[in-house]
């Protein structure tokens, strides 16, 4: 009898919980479409059914409201779900209008005034049956990004008003020409202000907007299955289910392709990058040079890196060739020069110059013209990957060599970003990832206001790099833009701030049965593209 | 008994109170800021400052202390900074999943490990006792994280018979869900089924040399009797001991199995709570584990009780 009762619960339990498989409690029509939603979630199915496309992402999304979004792998999903008012082409050189058919800019650069597209239509959500776009949805999803963005996306703006029937007027606190760029950002979706305040924080949970994918299930932690919008304005997408798998080990993604699991991989990296170059057959590698530049920043102010000759001594001594050569050996890096990536349109080839070449003899003399003729003992912090702390290895050998004793800080990310903000680094390393727009990385980077964040906790604070990086706002043209960016790059390489030595590649690893896929500089996925007036680029799966 | 178990909840308060006191300062000694990390490398003093008021953290420690145990009382562990979710809800969410793989692996490990531990125990010194224990070592020291690529690389790139991750659906039908769980589970089962066999064999070798196992012998009952009902119940005490200690560690061990293989429990989440430096997760979480920990100890010393009835925890006395 006892046997019997365990046994009885063990089969309950054991039903119970599997009962509880797939989570989410969404409305996923795999029910109805097995053999679809097979191919999708098993590797046991070799080839997944045609026009499903099943994406890696490397974190797991927790945040889908636009205006609390801070991953770019939630960028991702929002992306593909809500539009903005313009988007960047695939080159990420031209604005490409999306719900704004048209904008004008002010003289003094301070209003923009946007025509928006008619016949747009929400998807269906709780609160919102397929209404409309209308202005005013536009100006009170801008005026939300603008107050309550948990990352400032917005900033800029002071206020978006409907100035017509059709037209949006955005007002902005001061002249910035990164405005355009970062109305491009998931963050600054437009979005139906009943679905919103209907669903209050949940709205994440339940994301709908314009965009050219519907979600129809998210599973925290697990899946986002989203599936074609029928009545996308631009026109219908040929992938007709977009399935994103949260794989967080990169080995793990490289295998789940192989193993037919998956038919894009995302964000590879090391080892998976080989695995899957070598992987020959359906598999192949696909990279784009990354808006993303490596960097190894000195304290500026603090310590024995403020002395300028000690900077320049501990550039010299590194040979960055043999630096890249032992840190990268897949081919996922370019050798970087400047603090800018090759992909944005500020960057200046005539500064290459200013980059220190690897001269020991040099940065010997220096060290014994600086105050610090001994040598001294410093303190490096950075993140604990396999990469950055090899890098932090190789910098203790190149510098030993002059007499420098560096002490090597490997922490998680959390402890790592609280100390490189602190300005109590005497040297740290990253990387930093934006916009095309020179203004997301060098305003960051080297503005005497960032000196709190991570971007600027090296201190570097110079009148004349500020005066250039304001100007380089209040005008539109691109062309006096990228001559103020410029000076400021010189400024910075001729202050010896950093060591600025390599540009990633994005890696992908894709089927080829995904056909019309084109990776992006920034790391947006982009399956339908348009000129702004048809699509250019429709990404099917055969 | 319904005195003893009172008695022993009654105890666990004290030890819960100073679990969470511990976790909450340890959380706030850890460096990193959990607003900071929240929102990326790219937000400014001001982000960060605005976020740090609106998760209340610009608060004193004393006071989010105070805070923060007068919701635990009333049964509120608090929102989660990166879910946005009641951390109560996120662990039910989780919970499952979890579960699924963990009881899953400890039944297989289990079984076999006693079965094995059994058959070593009365083939002593023979060949499959030596494989089989040389086995078991192997398994014990084999760390987890490699053992799950190399089961991956093997049954799911080499061969193509298993997922690589993710959970599977019901919707789907049984397979898919067993599919999924088969390498997580062998992952997962490997270390206890090794810890049951070892353990097994050493504690039925003692039994079955006792002088009671030679007098039933002599008395002429049957060998399978003499194992199967007698042998075997007086060996069953440390293999329960360690089965409570196993299901502890499968918990544990569950965090880094569910991370290779992206299976969406509670060992997921407390990695990303960890990452994110989501306080409220981690203390939530830490209380959690630690409340399983306690009702596994009363469960295993419930079971001595009802096995040996001669075990008392009442009056100290035997």
């Amino acid at each position: 009898m006892k046997k019997i009762l365990a046994l009885t619960l063990a089969c309950s339990l054991s039903l119970g919980l599997l009962a509880g498989c797939g989570g989410g409690g969404g409305t996923d029509d795999s029910a109805a479409d097995p053999s679809a939603a097979q191919s999708a979630s098993t590797g046991t199915t070799t080839q997944a059914e045609s026009g499903t496309l099943t994406v890696s992402l490397a974190s797991s999304p927790s945040k889908l409201d636009p205006i609390h979004y801070t991953g770019t792998y939630e960028g991702q999903i929002i992306g593909q779900v809500c539009d903005r008012l313009i988007e960047y082409n695939d080159d990420l050189d031209t604005y490409v209008p999306s719900l704004a058919t048209s904008w004008e800019i002010s003289e003094d650069g301070s209003t923009y005034v946007f025509q928006i597209r008619q016949g747009v239509h929400f998807q269906d959500g709780q609160y919102s049956q397929g209404r409309e776009m209308t202005a005013e949805d536009v100006a009170w999803s801008l005026n939300r990004s603008a107050q309550y963005s948990d990352n400032a996306r917005l900033s800029m703006l002071d206020n978006a008003e409907v100035t017509g029937e059709w037209e949006v007027t955005c007002t902005l606190k001061s002249p910035n020409a990164a405005f355009l760029t970062a109305l491009t950002d998931a963050g600054n979706s437009i979005i139906a202000q009943e679905e919103v305040e209907g669903w209050g924080d949940d709205f994440g949970y339940h994301l709908t907007g314009t965009g050219a994918f519907i979600m129809e299930d998210f599973q925290l932690d697990e899946q986002a299955i989203l599936v074609a919008n029928e009545d996308y304005w631009l026109g219908v997408p040929n992938v007709k289910k977009l399935v994103f798998r949260f794989i967080s080990d990169p080995t793990q993604t490289a295998n789940a392709l192989l193993a037919g699991e998956i038919n894009l991989a995302t964000q590879l990296s090391g080892e998976a990058i080989n695995t899957v170059d070598q992987a020959g057959g359906d598999i192949s590698l696909m990279k784009v040079e990354a808006l993303q530049i490596n960097y190894v920043r000195f304290n500026m102010q603090n310590g024995p890196t403020a002395d300028p000759l000690v900077r320049q001594a501990l550039i010299q001594a590194v040979d960055l060739d043999a630096v890249r050569a032992a840190l990268y050996q897949y081919g996922e890096v370019e050798a970087a020069c400047l603090p800018l990536p090759y992909s944005s349109w500020g960057y200046d080839e005539s500064l290459e110059s200013l980059a220190l070449p690897y001269d020991l003899e040099a940065a010997k003399e220096k060290l014994a013209q600086s105050s610090y003729p001994d040598g001294f003992e410093v303190d490096i912090y950075v993140s604990n990957t396999q990469e950055r702390t090899t890098l932090c290895t190789l910098l203790q050998a190149y510098w030993s060599q002059l007499g420098v004793t560096t002490n090597i800080h490997s922490n998680e990310w959390g402890t790592f970003s609280d100390m490189a903000a602190s300005g109590n680094a005497d040297i740290y390393a990253m990387s930093w990832t934006w916009y095309p727009d020179p203004y997301f990385f060098l305003n960051n980077l080297f503005s005497s206001s960032q000196t709190s964040s991570n971007g600027n906790g090296a201190l570097y604070i110079n009148d004349e790099v500020d005066a250039a990086l304001q100007a380089a706002v209040e005008t539109t043209d691109q062309e006096e833009r990228a001559a103020y960016y410029s000076e400021v790059m010189r400024h910075a390489m001729e202050d010896y701030t950093g060591i600025y030595y390599a540009v990633p590649y994005n890696c992908y690893g894709i089927n080829s049965r995904v056909q019309d896929f084109t990776p992006r500089a920034d790391g947006t996925l982009r399956f339908i593209v348009s000129d702004g007036e048809q699509i250019v680029r429709n990404t099917s799966v055969a | 008994m319904l005195k003893t178990i009172l008695k022993r909840v009654l105890q666990c308060i004290p030890t819960l109170f100073i679990v969470v006191t511990f976790t909450f300062i340890l959380t706030r000694a850890i460096p990193g800021n959990p607003a900071r990390t929240l929102l990326g490398p790219q937000a400014s003093a001001e982000d960060i400052a605005a976020m740090e008021v609106r998760l209340g953290l610009d608060q004193p420690v004393w006071k989010q202390y105070i805070d923060y145990m007068g919701d635990v009382i009333q049964g509120d562990f608090g929102t989660s900074y990166m879910y946005n979710q009641p951390v109560v809800e996120l662990i039910g969410q989780r919970i499952g999943p979890t579960l699924q793989i963990t009881l899953t692996s400890l039944v297989i490990a289990l079984i076999i490990g006693v079965a094995v531990g059994m058959f070593s125990a009365l083939h002593q010194y023979s060949a499959f006792d030596y494989v089989f224990m040389v086995l078991a070592l192997v398994g014990v020291s084999m760390p987890i994280f490699w053992l799950g690529m190399m089961l991956v690389n093997f049954f799911s790139v080499n061969l193509g018979l298993l997922p690589v991750s993710g959970r599977g659906d019901i919707a789907l039908g049984l397979w898919d869900v067993i599919s999924h769980m088969i390498l997580p589970c062998l992952c997962l089962c490997t270390i206890p089924m090794a810890t049951f066999a070892r353990i097994t064999r050493s504690s039925m070798l003692e039994v079955i040399r006792s002088d009671s196992i030679k007098a039933l012998r002599a008395r002429g009952i049957s060998e399978r009797n003499v194992i199967f009902k007698h042998a075997l119940k007086n060996a069953l005490p440390p293999i329960i001991t360690v089965l409570g200690l196993q299901l502890a560690s499968c918990f544990t061990g569950a965090i880094l199995t569910e991370n290779i293989f992206s299976w969406p429990g509670l060992g997921t989440m407390i990695v990303n709570g960890i990452n994110n430096r989501d306080y409220m997760l981690i203390q939530g979480m830490v209380l959690f584990f630690a409340m399983i920990f306690v009702v596994i100890n009363l469960i295993v010393d419930l079971a001595y009780m009802v096995i040996n009835p001669r075990v008392s925890y009442e009056g100290g006395g035997a």
